[in-house]
């Protein structure tokens, strides 16, 4: 009897603590917005809490990383093509030129010519036309001070090089045909660019990340 | 004779106390990636930042201005159509729902010319002055870039920029005597600002320094380096 008593009060005292009461119809017929707890240590008896999340202001907006989904075009063997496009007609000899910000593709002549009297352009293409040759590459730069014979027409405008603030004229590429690398690169700078020379005074404008 | 002069004063001054004004708000092009990704200097790794920055700023013009003003959104329509042909998506349609959220349609251009056309006005219901212009787009100190590394890599075709030589084809008499304009693109307060001051004989707030639309919203001045905003 001595052992009963306290018995019955420790299970007296215990019982609450066991289970929770089944759900009555009504309030398993409302929809639970919080997410089943997982954790088993939690005390059955407290009610589910949620994480105080911090309300976003109404006019802030929250802007997701953004994923590359462009892709190049690339050949499987990642090679420029021999030829492509349109190769009839006049050409003139290119020379890939990279130039760290400044707009454009490369240095041209006429064939028979010397890079003295080579002019900067800038190449508009069409990729259904015919894509500008580092296109088949990698990455822009794996065709620098390569040749190539170029084929197509001035266009009646000219590009901003927005750098140096100068006009650049622009070739409407219609189809090349690849002359390997070069023996030299070509150490002439484009129109107006170095910081020593005029008219470098417009910054490159872009803005965004 | 002063009740005419009455009649004359009132028949002057009404039409400036009951016309509503225009805020025109323009949106440049983005750059490809094609051209931008293996830069250090990348651009425009989203499409759509000179679009939300535009609508972002609709709610708080909408408190500004009365309900009878209207505002006006100009895109530079080539630059969404190239972009989205790289990516496969057309950006047009979903800038155009995009508008619709905050009760806009856009009004597309092509080129220079026809902003130019847009940008004329006589004041008559059709074409009301214009209270407040700012421009969402690729900048520098001489030149707005609707167009930039979209059709030439690094650069902007001829025909799809406004160098500060061009500003002579956009009048004062456009803007209403107060209008003020803003630049929200690089650089603009370092030359085109005063330059459009002299001009086109509105003030226009222009940002010395890089501006950046990464975190969304409305553009900020870049913290790279010391930048402010400037008349």
């Amino acid at each position: 009897m001595g052992v009963l008593i306290p018995l019955l009060l420790l299970f007296a005292v215990a019982a609450p603590s066991f289970a929770r009461p089944l759900p009555t119809r009504d309030t398993a017929d409302q929809p639970t917005t919080t997410e089943p707890s997982t954790n088993t240590n939690a005390p059955a008896s407290t009610p589910a809490q949620t994480v105080a999340q911090p309300e976003p202001k109404e006019d802030e907006e929250v802007r997701k990383p953004v994923t590359e989904k462009v892709r190049r075009a690339t050949l499987p063997a990642a090679l420029t093509p021999a030829r492509h496009g349109d190769t009839s007609g006049s050409y003139l000899i290119g020379q890939r030129t990279l130039v760290e910000d400044y707009a454009g593709w490369g240095w041209v002549r006429k064939e028979g010519e010397g890079w003295n009297k080579g002019r900067w352009i800038a190449i508009e293409y069409d990729p259904k036309v015919c894509p500008v040759p580092h296109a088949f590459l990698p990455r822009p730069q794996d065709d620098k001070d390569y040749l190539y014979k170029l084929y197509g027409d001035f266009a009646p405008y000219r590009a901003y090089e927005p750098q140096a603030d100068v006009w650049v004229d622009v070739l409407v590429l219609r189809g090349f045909v690849s002359l390997g690398p070069a023996k030299d690169t070509i150490r002439r700078d484009p129109p107006h660019h170095g910081s020593s020379k005029p008219n470098r005074f417009a910054e490159r404008g872009a803005n965004v990340r | 004779m002063l009740r005419l002069l009455t009649l004359a004063l009132l028949v002057l001054v009404s039409p400036e106390i009951t016309r509503a004004y225009n805020i025109v708000l323009i949106s440049g092009g983005p750059a490809l990636r094609s051209h931008e990704r293996f830069k250090a200097n990348t651009h425009d790794r989203y499409w759509g930042n000179f679009v939300d920055s535009a609508l972002a700023r609709v709610k708080e013009l909408r408190k500004e201005f009365g309900p009878d003003d209207k505002i006006t959104w100009l895109v530079f329509r080539p630059g969404y159509i190239r972009r989205g042909m790289e990516e496969k998506q057309d950006y047009l349609k979903i800038l155009e729902e995009r508008g619709q959220l905050h009760g806009l349609t856009p009004i597309y251009f092509d080129d220079k010319e026809q902003l130019f056309t847009l940008l004329r006005r006589n004041g008559s219901p059709e074409k009301p002055l214009i209270a407040r212009l700012e421009y969402y787009g690729h900048s520098n100190k001489k030149c707005l870039m609707f167009d930039y590394s979209n059709r030439v890599d690094g650069g902007a075709i001829e025909t799809q920029v406004v160098h500060v030589d061009d500003l002579e084809n956009i009048s004062g008499s456009s803007f209403t005597p107060n209008a003020m304009c803003v630049s929200y693109g690089c650089h603009s307060g370092e030359e085109f600002s005063q330059r459009w001051r002299m001009v086109v004989g509105r003030p226009m707030v222009g940002a010395v320094g890089k501006t950046d639309y990464g975190a969304g919203g409305m553009p900020k001045l870049s913290e790279r380096r010391g930048g402010s905003w400037v008349y």
